[in-house]
């Protein structure tokens, strides 16, 4: 066997000028090809004596070898140099932007998902009724008589059909849905009502159509005590307070008696209302113990059943929770307003994933 | 109705303090609404003299004058062309704070002449809107005292709400015993005088239908005062008169004012030498004219109750009274009336005529009947003391009809009504002290109302006069939370149908508007057949009629927006629409609106516009939404005619049930509300999608295929009228088992395959559930395919 040192030699030598991936295959080609050198010389072990073919092959792999693990690191090498070189050339401008596509909820929605979350936790059912209402169902059965001063205040929309020989109306409040649900099923009650209202008045602080949640619970022993408590867990919960302080003031609505209006306590800072707290009060809903004359009217005996009903402004909740100050943005549709008041989609009031964030 | 504190205090007996009697109002149902300290408002005033004056050297209307302000003089410019040496005024220092304006008084240079503080009109007072000159204050007015002081104004007005129930409250006696009750101070009770005279009431008075008289007039009270002499009222009335914000005018006047705000009983004075012969009480009739003391003409109307003499109308009863009959200052002779009239006939008539009077707020929410005699006999008497004359029998006639009553008073039922338990002792002396007579038996309490509860029908009511009198505060607050529950089914299928709908549209890119359920007729139009719709007194004409779509106020909103500078419009609202005005003849829709801008030109894309596609992807995908895994929706060309017609489509459910509508927006529409851009809108029926009926949670049993899928296009030139749902229908049915999905990806029109034609290109994926389809399988399915659509649609496969 001949002396391996020239081509190892040469094998260092060339190692030296190889550049690119073209150098590298030239030079495996050289040595390790079918007819490279190391190749050739392999193919000549079988002319030697076993011993020196032992001795001579064992040299030749070490040869071998080396050169196969220069070509791998090589080829690794200038692999990653081509990724880099790509990588680097495709550098994109991360600033430059998409738009956020999602839209908003308006925030009157999300205040009356609030409110389904909280009472449904306290086992109320949600309860519908129609705008357009029977004179009957949104004052008479509610105890105010025809010719009551409370039914003046309402300032009534009317329109053309009759029900009864009394023209039907858009409804004053969402408290005809109690009268609705009485007739419909049997006591225990235990509901809440939210829905669109209307009164024939327009101005700064009063809009033709409004939104309010009524409440309704009747059983054989709820009382003054739980009207307090389920309003309070209300309140606390809807602006996320502690207790909050509250206020039952004795007030008058022909439906119930006696009848209450609840004001709630504030203070503020800066432009901000701070709510439950201060000394300060907000007129925020009517309630009272629903009058046995509203009862008779549905069929209810008021010697055994009793119970409590409340009604809620629900712009009038927006407004002091997310510090809205004026009544009429909500009805103005101004996209610039209702991307900054309005709700993602996907916040979804719960009791689990909480009201609002 | 507004009072002040030391007129309650003439009827009240108590040490506590004005907070105490503010808080306690307002603790008891009558909400106080105002407190006007005077001397907040006035308390900086001081009386002056003008001491010197002279014009001012540099203009005109000006004069300069030396003010004596007690101690010290000040040179003050004035205006007023009634100021003259000598004069008191009323002085406002500088750093006053002007009541009417707000503005607050600074020393300054006016045209060059320094002026320290101001000399006032009542005009600036804001006690009138006299503002021709300054006031004059009478000689004997004492030179650096308090205005407030000389005025006799020093006191606390205070406003408070009365709601409709609480009549008894309407006069300041009344809220002097409602505060009794709460345990601040005792009532001091009014001394009726006895009117003791002979002297016969020589003006006849008569019901011109006595049967009907309880419908106008259940009685009418009268005294004749002869003689009188009708003057300026005394001081102390002025004061009380001006005190509550009104004007004094002459004695006979002030004085029904004064019965009104003091004892809740309205009056009404008659010249009596302007009657012509006997009163009729009597309905009015059709179109007789009236000459209101407000000097307006009213037209009547029958039913409307008038007091007439023999010739004409002397007033509206209980509501206004008539110039034909008024009181001047040279009236001798009078007649006083004091009466109760028909709440209801009250109320009507105020409202037809638009009059809103002090007497009818009262006679409509119910006039104690008693007051009738007490209030004119102390009505009388005052006359008499301050205008003299002799005062007549009292001649009543007609019934005071007996309005007091008992109610038996269940003290169980009470506390568990209120969820507190009151002293039995303690309730019977609230009661008592209302005016309420009690009478305990056990467990009942026997009370008589007195005729000036007409609100107290019940056992409620008299809880609410326990449980505000003791203060609301006393309730306890109980935990609503029990162990079983009440409700299995929280939201019903439709509500939730809404929540889910306004999520999902969102979630979308739509803004959820939230517009008025009316819309204008004229906006409507399009959206309308033969609906009755009015609203009778509408708001204005553009809010005129309950929606029939929630298109034309959708389309409002773009508009409103597109002048704010938006081009990009996507929107929804969930809400009713109306077919009539019966109740419930609503439905509840699902309206998504796309318009303009889809995707503005940036360095990646060139500008996009909406078109009705993307409509459509709104709606199908929200259906998918509400009713996953439907397969049985259909699209069918066509919908109702606010769409364009060759854009548009109607979609069924189960072949009978129409979902709803999407479109482009039908040209016309967009014409009118002259909006450039296209719009393409849905409309979703919610409450069409019912949940569907299960017997178990699990869902349908589904094997997911392991073996391979492939794909195959095909290509078929057909009659441009053939819409591409009838290729994707045939390419499914072609095989059934085989056919997985069919979608078609390019449409494609022009002259190279001939004007009426068109080229759709399907893609239809292949797949079985037991094996890898060979070749030769494939082949087959694709004939089929082939097949059938050339057969059925005439078209011919392009290779």
């Amino acid at each position: 066997m001949s002396d391996l040192s020239p081509v190892i030699k040469n094998i260092e030598s060339q190692k030296k000028s190889v550049n690119d991936v073209g150098s590298l295959e030239k030079m495996r080609l050289q040595f390790l090809g079918k007819k490279g050198e190391i190749t050739l010389l392999m193919k000549e072990l079988g002319k030697l004596s076993p011993e020196e073919r032992k001795a001579a092959a064992e040299e030749l792999n070490k040869v071998k070898d080396s050169i196969n693990d220069f070509i791998s690191s090589k080829s690794e090498e200038f692999e990653d140099n081509l990724m880099s070189e790509q990588l680097s050339s495709e550098r994109l401008d991360l600033t430059l932007g998409t738009k956020s596509t999602d839209g908003r909820i308006h925030p009157i929605t999300q205040v009356i998902d609030e409110v389904i979350a909280i009472f449904t936790d306290l086992d109320f059912c949600v309860a519908e009724g129609p705008e357009v209402e029977t004179d009957y169902n949104n004052f008479t059965a509610l105890n105010t008589s025809e010719n009551h001063p409370a039914r003046q205040m309402h300032d009534t929309f009317y329109v053309n059909s009759e029900t009864d020989g009394m023209p039907n109306v858009l409804r004053t409040h969402t408290s005809p849905v109690q009268i609705r649900s009485m007739l419909q099923g049997k006591p225990p009650f235990r509901l809440i009502a939210p829905g669109k209202t209307f009164r024939c008045d327009n101005d700064q602080t009063h809009t033709p159509m409004f939104h309010q949640v009524e409440g309704l619970v009747i059983d054989t022993t709820s009382n003054m005590g739980h009207l307090k408590g389920c309003l309070e867990t209300f309140l606390k919960e809807f602006f996320e307070t502690d207790v909050p302080k509250m206020r039952f003031r004795p007030s008058h609505f022909p439906f119930t008696e006696p009848s209450a209006e609840v004001d709630i306590g504030y203070r503020k800072e800066g432009n901000q209302i701070i709510i439950g707290e201060g000394d300060s009060w907000l007129e925020i809903l009517g309630c009272g113990m629903v009058h046995p004359n509203v009862l008779k009217n549905v069929n209810i005996d008021p010697d055994q059943y009793q119970g409590y009903a409340f009604g809620v402004g629900i712009e009038r909740l927006a407004m002091l929770k997310y510090g809205i100050s004026d009544l009429r943005t909500f009805y103005d549709n101004d996209l610039r307003w209702l991307k900054h008041f309005g709700f993602v989609p996907l916040d979804i009031p719960s009791i689990s994933g909480g009201l609002s964030r | 109705m507004k009072f002040t504190i030391s007129w309650l205090k003439e009827y009240l007996d108590t040490n506590a303090s004005d907070e105490a009697i503010i808080d306690k109002l307002t603790d008891i149902g009558l909400e106080v609404e105002k407190v006007q300290d005077a001397k907040d408002l006035f308390g900086a005033f001081i009386i002056a003299e003008v001491v010197e004056e002279e014009k001012h050297p540099d203009a005109d209307k000006l004069r300069v004058c030396k003010v004596n302000v007690g101690d010290k003089v000040v040179d003050v410019v004035c205006g007023a062309p009634n100021v003259i040496k000598g004069m008191k005024v009323v002085y406002a220092p500088p750093g006053t704070v002007i009541p009417v304006n707000q503005m607050k008084i600074k020393v300054a240079k006016i045209r060059g002449v320094e002026s320290s503080g101001m000399l006032c009109s009542e005009y600036e007072l804001g006690i009138s809107d006299l503002h021709n000159g300054i006031i004059h204050m009478s000689e004997n007015s004492k030179v650096g005292s308090l205005y407030i002081d000389q005025m006799n104004m020093n006191d606390v007005m205070i406003e408070i709400g009365i709601t409709p129930n609480r009549q008894d409250c309407l006069g300041v006696y009344g809220v002097a015993r409602d505060l009794a009750a709460a345990g601040i101070g005792e009532l001091r009770e009014i001394a009726v005088p006895n009117i003791s005279t002979k002297a016969k009431n020589p003006i006849q008075i008569v019901f011109e239908n006595p049967k009907d008289q309880n419908l106008y007039c259940p009685a009418f009270g009268s005294r004749y005062i002869k003689n009188v002499k009708n003057c300026e009222s005394p001081q102390w009335l002025k004061d009380k008169i001006n005190s509550i914000g009104l004007k004094p005018i002459s004695a006979l006047v002030d004085i029904t004012n004064y019965m009104l705000f003091d004892y809740n009983r309205p009056l009404h004075v008659y010249d009596a030498d302007k009657i012509s012969g006997k009163i009729v009480i009597r309905s009015a009739k059709k179109n007789e004219k009236f000459l209101g003391l407000d000097e307006k003409e009213y037209t009547l109307d029958q039913g409307m109750c008038v007091i007439a003499d023999e010739e004409k109308p002397l007033g509206l009863g209980g509501i206004l009274g008539g110039e034909a009959s008024a009181c001047s200052m040279l009236t001798t002779n009078i007649l006083l009336e004091s009466a109760l009239f028909n709440a209801t006939n009250i109320a009507d008539t105020g409202r037809k005529l638009f009059i809103d009077s002090d007497a009818r707020y009262r006679f409509e929410r119910g006039v104690d009947s008693n007051s009738l005699n007490n209030g004119m006999d102390r009505a009388a008497s005052l006359i008499q003391e301050i205008c003299g004359g002799e005062i007549s029998e009292s001649n009543i006639c007609g019934e005071i009809p007996k309005v007091e009553h008992n109610i038996s008073f269940n003290l169980t039922r009470n506390a568990n009504r209120l969820g507190v338990e009151i002293d039995a002792a303690k309730i019977e002396k609230m009661l008592n002290k209302l005016g309420i007579k009690t009478k305990k038996n056990d467990d009942i309490l026997m009370c008589s109302i007195p005729s000036w509860r007409q609100d107290i029908h019940g056992e409620v009511d008299l809880s609410e006069e326990v449980i505000r009198l003791t203060g609301y505060d006393s309730i306890p607050v109980l935990s609503i939370r029990t162990g079983t529950r009440i409700n299995d089914n929280v939201l019903n299928e439709s509500y939730k149908n809404n929540l889910r709908a306004k999520r999902f549209l969102a979630q979308r890119g739509n803004n959820e508007l939230i517009t008025w359920s009316f819309t204008s007729s004229k906006d409507s139009n399009f959206y309308i057949e033969d609906q009755k719709l009015k609203i009778q007194n509408p708001i204005s004409e553009e809010l005129d009629i309950l929606r029939p779509s929630l298109i034309p106020n959708l389309l409002n909103a773009v508009k409103k927006n597109s002048n704010r500078g938006f081009e990009s419009f996507s929107l929804f609202e969930v809400g009713n629409q109306f077919f009539s005005d019966q109740p419930g003849d609503q439905k509840n829709i699902a309206c998504g609106l796309r318009g303009g801008v889809k995707a503005e030109k940036t360095w990646r894309n060139n500008e996009s516009i909406y078109d009705v596609y993307d409509a459509k992807e709104d709606m199908l995908s929200l259906i998918e939404h509400l009713l996953p895994q439907s397969k049985k929706i259909e699209i069918n060309a066509g919908a109702p005619k606010w769409y364009h017609p060759g854009r548009s489509a109607t979609i069924m459910l189960n072949k009978n049930i129409v979902l709803g509508y999407f479109g482009e927006l039908h040209p016309k529409i967009m014409k009118f509300h002259k909006i450039k851009s296209r719009i393409s809108v849905f409309e979703l029926f919610l409450d069409e999608i019912q949940a569907k009926v299960r017997k178990s949670t699990n869902k349908d049993n589904y094997v997911v295929s392991d073996f391979q899928a492939v794909d195959r296009d095909f290509a078929f030139t057909v009659d441009k009228s053939i819409e591409g749902k009838i290729l994707v229908n045939l390419a499914l049915k072609a095989d059934e088992k085989l056919v997985q999905a069919v979608d078609i990806f390019d449409v494609f029109e022009g002259d190279s395959i001939g004007a009426d034609k068109k080229s759709i290109a399907i893609k239809v994926m292949l797949q079985a559930s037991d094996r890898t389809l060979s070749e030769a399988e494939i082949q087959e399915v694709s004939s089929k395919i082939v097949d059938s659509i050339q057969q059925k649609t005439a078209g011919v496969v392009r290779s």
